[in-house]
């Protein structure tokens, strides 16, 4: 004869619960399945059904109201012994207030066994009716047009429950139990009790309600283990970067690069940033874009700097670059006086537009030739046809190639080097070279 | 040129958080997509061995629970406002004593605020966030070191205790790349749980004169578990308000109170000659470092401290803070948190506050107000 999974506890429920019945009607099941209490493991909600872990021999863990399934279904997943049975108790309150939990372990169909204990009513807390309750509830302050619950099984079973079943207090449970407990993957029952507080006083009244019937359906479905990989770690993988050359840089320089989502603005910033890195400069970069990634603007603010760099905010660039409208229409508010634009032929005019007012460039001559040049001794704004030299995923690097060539803060062999550790690093050095060229 | 030992290579704090709490044991981690922790949900699906998407950050908690309770560490990632939703559950695993880590990375607030602007206005929350005023452990990364070296003693503070355990962060220290020389990296123990051994006497919250309670996985052959979010005694039952169930809440409080010492992490960059401090922590550690060397380049001398272990407030912080005629506490909100943490809201004379929203704060800011602190009112 197997341990009994309940002790010799008096049962803490009101005389003719059928908590009471529900939970023999457990112990008889898991006994005749010859199941030994420490194989099983009892997730209890908050309410009266919660009540019964000090009744009980096997692991139990008492959680939040709603939660249970939730808690079992982490259980399950974590444990190594798929023989061990996993049972969530949870009245009518805790299944309706956790519905999302129900549902999403019905359609993972994990193996462990849901029980509701329905009896229609939160019998801690003053007698309010539930999602759960019938349309025939005798609430004192119920309105006349109840609402009607919810067909917990047909949710459970529709969301790909391998056995649910539905019952009433009056039966022998048992059969059930072992029925649900013995399916692989996730089962249901639910089991309409009365609640000898409150509302309905007769099993028979139960039977009479056309809210319930007793059901019982099956989903073929295989049951549902989460994946176990062997995580790869995520230094080893990064190829280290070899300081190769040397960059004149002595001290900080503030870059944006700006343009439209798809145009590789943040591949463009890695690139800078490890072109950087490969001549001996200390790199940051942070993005920027809209929540709707795939479109609308990209930004990519990079410092390279001599020293270590602490603070990574930029206000106001040393060097901005725009190949978009969507980029010149995020960033143009945080070009300054001494900020250096380098921008697409296409943006020239309004650039130009911007001439005269304070902070801003200079004005471009009509042929889209450097204007006059800023307070830093540098043209203050450069325009050049960088989407004809690089498509539209290689303009911007074709601008920092062109920028890099022009005033030399980096080697742009360093920038080639860069590109040769991408994926596209033969397309990224073709633009290169024609940036170059040009 | 490159040395020979040298790695440098170019990554962000996801990476380095997500691989160093997977060499220190997380065996799963549990998501629901938010931003800013976009790259540690992507990171922990290459490297934790278990990584599971949750419906919601309810449902991670619970699951995070449920592997815990199995053995299994978890951890889970969210900004503020998945985090409400967590917190209940992180009671649950508070009061059951399942170890766990919550990476909460903030954003600008309040409420779904600015989903890609950092922020610093999560402290007083997790200060607040178990009932009864009890503290979790809170470490928070201020560079990229840190973020290696507190995502450890974030998951061995959590075994070793038996406790949730918050790793505060932000959008700014997650989603930032930086160069790194990795091979400085200090080598990740693996966190090993604290184990009842033998077929005696098992009690679930049973200490025998420990902090926290040997432990034992539901579903185990030997020893019966009983895990409780209820008010609870050693066995692990239900108990409305017996002294022994009292006794076993209480000892929550204890055993992280009396272990800070074993977890306080600081860095205190003194200048002799300095009556003024910086106090910060996280994000703005790095602008106040810089602050610090304009400031003393310029000569005038003041020092830093960087809080890494906020809670509970270590009583070396107040030590440390109590030599320094002023205090100048950065951090990136408008109300002061930390400066309400340490001193309440009675703000004295010697206390000051360089604070800001929408934007990092930056050096010459900080260097500023320094400077205003010391000027005679």
């Amino acid at each position: 004869m197997q341990e009994a999974i309940l002790n010799d506890l008096k049962m803490p429920y009101c005389p003719g619960c059928g908590h009471t019945v529900a939970n023999k009607s457990m112990s008889k099941a898991l006994a005749d399945m010859g199941v030994h209490p420490l194989d099983v493991i009892v997730v209890s909600d908050i309410g009266c059904t919660g009540l019964v872990d000090p009744l009980l021999t096997c692991h139990t863990i008492h959680g939040l109201h709603g939660r249970a399934v939730a808690l079992a279904m982490g259980i399950r997943m974590g444990l190594e012994h798929p023989d061990k049975k996993i049972i969530a108790l949870q009245g009518d309150g805790g299944a309706t207030i956790g519905l999302q939990h129900l549902l999403e372990a019905a359609r993972h169909n994990l193996d462990l066994t849901l029980v509701v204990q329905n009896n229609m009513v939160y019998g801690m807390t003053g007698g309010q009716t539930s999602g759960l309750s019938s349309t025939e509830f005798k609430e004192p302050d119920r309105p006349e047009a109840a609402v009607p619950g919810y067909d917990i099984c047909a949710l459970a079973h529709n969301a790909g429950a391998a056995y649910t079943a539905r019952t009433f207090i009056g039966k022998d449970t048992a059969e059930l139990w072992k029925e649900a407990l013995s399916t692989p993957g996730f089962s249901l029952i639910e089991i309409v009790e009365m609640c000898p507080a409150y509302g309905m006083r007769k099993v028979q009244e139960l039977h009479d309600t056309a809210d319930y019937e007793s059901v019982v359906t099956r989903n073929t479905r295989t049951v549902g283990l989460p994946h176990r990989m062997t995580g790869r770690s995520l230094l080893d993988g990064l190829k280290p970067i070899e300081h190769t050359c040397e960059a004149p840089l002595d001290g900080r320089l503030e870059i944006i690069v700006a343009g439209s989502a798809g145009e590789a603005i943040q591949s463009a910033g890695d690139l800078l940033s490890t072109a950087g890195i490969t001549a001996g400069l200390s790199a940051t970069k942070k993005g920027d874009y809209p929540i709707t990634i795939g479109t609308g603007f990209s930004v990519a603010e990079v410092i390279l700097s001599r020293q270590p760099i602490h603070y990574t905010g930029i206000d106001c660039p040393d060097i901005m670059i725009v190949i978009s409208q969507d980029g010149l229409d995020k960033v143009r508010s945080r070009i300054g006086e001494h900020t250096l634009v380098i921008a697409d032929t296409k943006l020239g005019p309004e650039l130009a537009g911007l001439a005269g007012q304070p902070g801003l460039p200079g004005p471009i001559g009509p042929n889209g030739l450097p204007g006059p040049t800023g307070p830093n001794g540098l043209p203050n704004l450069v325009t050049r046809d960088f989407r004809k030299t690089g498509g539209s995923k290689g303009a911007a690097l074709a601008a920092i190639a062109h920028w890099l060539q022009d005033n030399g803060f980096l080697p742009i062999e360093a920038l080639i080097e860069a590109a040769g550790r991408h994926k596209h690093g033969d397309k990224m050095k073709v633009i290169i070279d024609k940036a170059i060229a040009a | 040129m490159t040395t020979v030992d040298e790695r440098m290579v170019f990554l962000d704090g996801s990476r380095l958080i997500i691989e160093a709490m997977a060499r220190a044991g997380a065996g799963a981690y549990i998501g629901y997509p938010i931003t800013p922790v976009n790259w540690l949900f992507a990171g922990a699906k290459q490297r934790i061995p278990i990584a599971l998407e949750a419906p919601d950050e309810i449902t991670a908690l619970q699951w995070a629970a449920g592997f815990s309770s199995s053995g299994v560490f978890p951890v889970t990632a969210s900004a503020f406002p998945g985090f409400a939703l967590m917190i209940e559950s992180i009671n649950m695993s508070f009061m059951m004593e399942l170890p766990m880590v919550i990476i909460l990375a903030q954003r600008l607030g309040p409420s779904t605020g600015s989903a890609t602007t950092g922020g610093q206005g999560d402290l007083l929350l997790l200060r607040g966030c178990i009932s009864g005023g009890y503290s979790l452990p809170v470490f928070c990364p201020s560079n990229l070191n840190d973020c290696w070296d507190m995502a450890a003693a974030s998951v061995h503070t959590a075994v070793n205790l038996r406790t949730p355990v918050v790793l505060l962060t932000s959008k700014e220290m997650v989603m930032t790349n930086q160069n790194m020389d990795i091979s400085g990296l200090k080598e990740v123990e693996r966190a090993e749980r604290h184990m009842h051994e033998g077929n005696g006497e098992y009690k679930t919250y049973g200490v025998n004169g420990n902090l926290a309670p040997p432990f034992l996985p539901l579903g185990n052959d030997l020893h019966q578990v009983r895990l409780n979010s209820s008010t609870h005694d050693m066995e692990g039952i239900t108990q409305k308000n017996s002294p022994e169930a009292l006794g076993n809440t209480e000892r929550l409080k204890n055993k992280i109170e009396q272990s800070i010492d074993d977890f306080t992490y600081y860095d205190h960059d003194r200048d002799e000659g300095a009556d003024t401090v910086i106090l910060t922590y996280g994000i703005s550690a790095e602008a106040a470092r810089e602050a610090v060397g304009l400031l003393r380049a310029g000569g005038e001398p003041v020092s830093l401290l960087v809080m890494k272990t906020l809670l509970p407030v270590p009583p070396r912080i107040y030590e440390l803070l109590a030599s320094y005629a002023h205090v100048v506490v950065v951090e990136e909100n408008i109300v002061g948190l930390l400066r309400e943490l340490l001193y309440g809201n009675h703000q004295h004379d010697r206390i000051h506050g360089v604070n800001k929203i929408g934007h990092m704060i930056t050096p010459q800011e900080i260097a500023e107000g320094v400077r205003q602190c010391r000027k005679p009112s």
